[in-house]
């Protein structure tokens, strides 16, 4: 994804070697939705592309580029890939270990794990929701208790994206048993772990090379020196955590959605009904706009929050709006382009059906749209 | 209870008064009423309250302890403000 020069690479650079490997990322997409198979093929593809090591410290193996550039590149990649579940499981892998370790990590940990998920020889998950959880994750049952050097973990976890094929999972476990959101503690557990029980792929709707599973911890025994920042303060790394989340997974989704306008665009000018482009008619021009509109108004929420991230401003309200915004667009984008290639759309070959599929994810991850609404409202005052 | 110029009490009374019960008079704020119990400070209040003392106060959040109990009532947060402040 470099140059090749002594330079360090633009933004353009960045974006147009990622489009280089693309096509080698997507081929063979349907048919792996079809077997929803985890594409390990393409993942050593994207490990040679260097996308993982973009937002990492140099001294670690990555390239040092901030959130905004990040977000650059992976629309990029959204743009793209039409496997929608590689691009998930590569950006689960960056926030979900990566960021986290790079931002409250000792050095020790970066040593462990940073330069190996910059690389892709390891594959980062998170464990936060639980079987009998959901929206309410900081209610999580999942327990941490301090035995001499250790703690030792027991609980079980749902939904883990990447769970399947993970390396190393941070694992989000209760330390004080009425300690309310600063009564839990996020640990890094490798995979071989004895006690972490990792379960089978679940069969899923979307997203379907992006295996995730559920995970039990029957007395797990984790080193203290793997809490990741401190005890009691894992709801501040899932609250950093989850801003990279929703601000990359849903860059990607921003390229998706360019991809889809560009298809809806090329497909009205071309497919004609009683005698015109069907483009012609405003019942199709208009729903295109629409598309338009929908990505346009993504991209600004998306870049300015991640400017306002950088700028060290609080961003609690303007991320569940960009949450909100950005998964009801993306779902509506994508429904939109089935209804308008018609039949075509409905089947497979077209591989519209499958980002109908895939954008139904992104209303219900990362706190579902309903949750988002709450937190602003919240913000706002409402019900106090 | 007396202050001090160093005792960031009345400070904290005054954000958590203005950010999290906005009706309610500071002197009838009991300096020790559990706000988590209660319900007052929430996960969401908890990441306003510890960016406005690690901004505040520069108390370095990353690198000390969060005990659930340092940020029960303002006269907790109050001891965990004089305890951490400026430490990092």
């Amino acid at each position: 994804m470099t140059s090749g020069t002594t330079e360090a690479p633009t933004v353009e650079d960045l974006v147009e070697g990622v489009t280089r490997w693309c096509a080698a990322f997507s081929a063979g997409h349907l048919e792996r939705d079809a077997r929803a198979r985890f594409p390990h093929e393409q993942w050593a593809q994207v490990c040679r592309s260097d996308l993982l090591r973009l937002p990492f410290d140099p001294d670690r193996g990555g390239l040092g580029r901030d959130l905004v550039t990040t977000m650059r590149v992976l629309e990029a990649l959204g743009r793209g890939c039409r496997d929608g579940g590689l691009s998930f499981s590569v950006c689960t892998s960056m926030v979900s270990v990566g960021v986290p370790v790079q931002r409250f990590g000792t050095d020790a940990q970066r040593a462990r794990y940073l330069t190996g998920i910059c690389s892709g020889e390891l594959i980062g998950a998170h464990a936060i929701t639980e079987p009998d959880g959901g929206s309410d994750a900081l209610a999580m049952r999942t327990t941490g208790r301090r035995d001499g050097d250790d703690f030792i973990l027991n609980g079980g976890k749902a939904f883990v994206t990447n769970g399947p094929v993970a390396d190393v999972i941070v694992v989000y476990a209760r330390t004080h048993p009425d300690g309310g959101p600063l009564g839990t503690t996020a640990f890094l557990v490798d995979r071989d772990t004895p006690g972490l029980v990792v379960g089978p792929p679940i069969a899923k709707m979307g997203l379907r090379t992006s295996p995730f599973s559920e995970l039990s911890l029957e007395d797990c025994r984790v080193p203290a020196d793997r809490v990741l920042g401190r005890v009691g303060s894992g709801f501040l790394v899932l609250d950093h955590v989850l801003k990279w989340e929703v601000l990359c997974s849903f860059a990607i989704s921003l390229g998706e959605m360019r991809h889809r306008l560009a298809r809806c665009v090329e497909y009205a000018g071309r497919r004609a009904q009683f005698g015109r482009p069907i483009g012609e008619y405003q019942a199709v021009s208009h729903q295109i706009v629409e598309l338009k509109v929908g990505a346009e108004t993504t991209a600004k929420w998306l870049y300015d929050t991640a400017a306002k991230v950088l700028r060290g401003e609080p961003v609690t309200t303007d991320l569940a709006i960009t949450k909100l915004v950005a998964g009801e667009a993306n779902l509506a984008s994508a429904m939109t382009a089935v209804r308008l290639f018609g039949g075509n759309g409905y089947t497979t070959e077209f591989g519209l059906e499958k980002d109908l599929r895939d954008a139904v994810a992104g209303t219900i991850y990362s706190g579902t749209s309903e949750i988002q609404r709450n937190r602003v409202a919240a913000m706002l005052g409402v019900g106090r | 209870m007396p202050q001090t110029a160093a005792d960031p009490t009345g400070e904290v009374t005054r954000f958590v008064l203005t950010e999290f019960l906005p009706d309610v008079a500071a002197d009838r704020l009991d300096p020790d009423e559990d706000l988590v119990a209660s319900g007052v400070i929430d996960s969401l209040g908890l990441l306003k309250l510890i960016a406005w003392l690690a901004d505040r106060f520069a108390v370095p959040v990353d690198e000390v302890d969060l005990d659930p109990d340092a940020f029960r009532s303002v006269a907790a947060i109050a001891a965990f403000v004089t305890a951490t402040a400026g430490r990092g």
